[in-house]
């Protein structure tokens, strides 16, 4: 199984060191982002990735070889802090800009609207958190996500629990 | 009353659907007899007023567009650098649009919104959920001026309480799901309709490729992977 990490906490954090290195041991390959050390700026909204340049995001920053490895590895993992309950903005930013994934065209499944995916890859995302998160909305919020990038959650869970992760991937 | 309105959209005022659906929104408002001043976070450079506005009124109002199922990054990062109010008597309320036409699609995100006011010191005013929203600038003026039409009445009941009521919620905020026609229909002949229409926007922005093009598939990435080796 490959291994991609996205990691937007300060990379000197012992429990998400902890987690990464183990998770990267257990991986066949692991790739890890520590957006920390990246030029990751917030969606603008302009839409061109679906309808200029489909599939290319406008902005130029270091975020095109995170979605150029999310097609690369069978799963991906985002390490995040939390804030008000949520995922951080800092996350947040970097999960927005995963439009350029999802064609403009859209189709209905199971009663509701969902965008065409753009590559033939079924995704698989879970998320490692930090902090005050609220487990069962985080977990309800990773599953609505994915379903609009076809994709499968694998579930969020606090920093401390990587190992719950470690059943979802094996 | 007097509104403070903070537009959590990322794009630029110009051609934001929020910036649209929030001045008709204020006309309605302003034809109760009430008043508002809006800041876009999509300007960073408001944010700084934004944060005295949040701070020294009452009546609050966050307009936003959903993305990816929740609050964009930027309202995040805005709302992070707010402190809870110490003094009582303030509400937030929310109105959420985003690109689907279901208003079920906005519910994961009305989760979150509620949870907010209190953790800001605040009262809740409701949230009033629209989908259908992603071609508000796409379609010309009249039929841009029909879609914001709603939000005008919309307003202006909001206005009467600083809140958004039921019925206003269940007059305007619809449909939850589409119905099993309207299902058949759009995974039917308007699926072709809707791709053709796509098209001929993308072609008018300048678009050279096919909508559904893959620029990172397979072949592409191996000979980036190459160039770096
Ligand atoms: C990054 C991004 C994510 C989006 N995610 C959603 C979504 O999860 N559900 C939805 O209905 N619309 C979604 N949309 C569509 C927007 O909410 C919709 O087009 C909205 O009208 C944009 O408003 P604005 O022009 O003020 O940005 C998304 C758009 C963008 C750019």
């Amino acid at each position: 199984m490959r291994l991609l990490i996205i990691n937007t906490l300060p990379k000197v954090h012992p429990a998400a060191e902890k987690a990464i290195c183990c998770l990267t041991e257990k991986a066949s390959e692991c790739m890890t982002f520590y957006t920390e050390d990246m030029r990751i700026t917030p969606c603008i909204g302009c839409n061109a990735c679906w309808l200029k340049t489909p599939g290319i995001c406008a902005v130029k920053d270091d975020y095109e070889q995170i979605l150029k490895a999310y097609l690369q590895y069978d799963v991906t993992l985002f390490i995040s802090d939390t804030a008000l309950g949520f995922i951080n903005y800092k996350m947040k930013h970097v999960i927005d800009r995963i439009l350029p994934m999802a064609t403009m065209y859209t189709r209905i499944e199971n009663g509701q609207t969902r965008h065409v995916p753009r590559y033939n890859k079924e995704f698989r995302f879970g998320l490692l958190y930090a902090g005050k998160g609220n487990q069962d909305y985080l977990a309800h919020w990773m599953s609505r996500f994915c379903l609009n990038f076809h994709g499968i959650s694998l579930g969020a869970f606090p920093i401390e629990a990587w190992e719950e992760v470690c059943a979802c991937i094996s | 009353m007097h509104f403070v309105i903070i537009s959590g959209a990322a794009r630029t005022q110009s051609k934001s659907n929020t910036a649209k659906i929030i001045a008709a929104f204020c006309e309605g408002l302003q034809n109760g007899g009430n008043t508002s001043k809006i800041w876009y976070l999509s300007d960073r450079k408001q944010w700084k007023s934004a944060k005295i506005a949040f701070e020294e009124n009452e009546n609050i109002l966050f307009a936003l567009p959903l993305y990816v199922e929740n609050v964009p990054g930027i309202m995040l990062e805005f709302l992070a650098c707010l402190s809870a109010k110490e003094r009582p008597g303030s509400r937030i309320s929310f109105l959420l649009q985003g690109g689907f036409p279901e208003v079920s699609q906005g519910r994961c995100c009305e989760e979150f919104l509620k949870t907010l006011p209190a953790q800001l010191g605040c009262g809740y005013g409701g949230t009033f959920i629209k989908g259908d929203m992603f071609g508000l600038s796409l379609m010309g003026e009249k039929m841009e001026a029909k879609l914001l039409q709603p939000f005008i009445e919309i307003g202006r009941q909001f206005g009467e309480n600083g809140a958004f009521r039921r019925e206003t919620i269940e007059a305007f905020s619809i449909p939850e799901y589409l119905s099993e026609e309207q299902i058949r229909i759009s995974n039917g002949p308007l699926r072709y309709v809707q791709r053709f229409a796509m098209r001929y926007f993308a072609r008018r922005l300048g678009c050279k490729t096919k909508l559904d093009a893959k620029p990172f598939c397979e072949k592409e990435l191996q000979e980036t992977q190459e160039e770096t080796i």
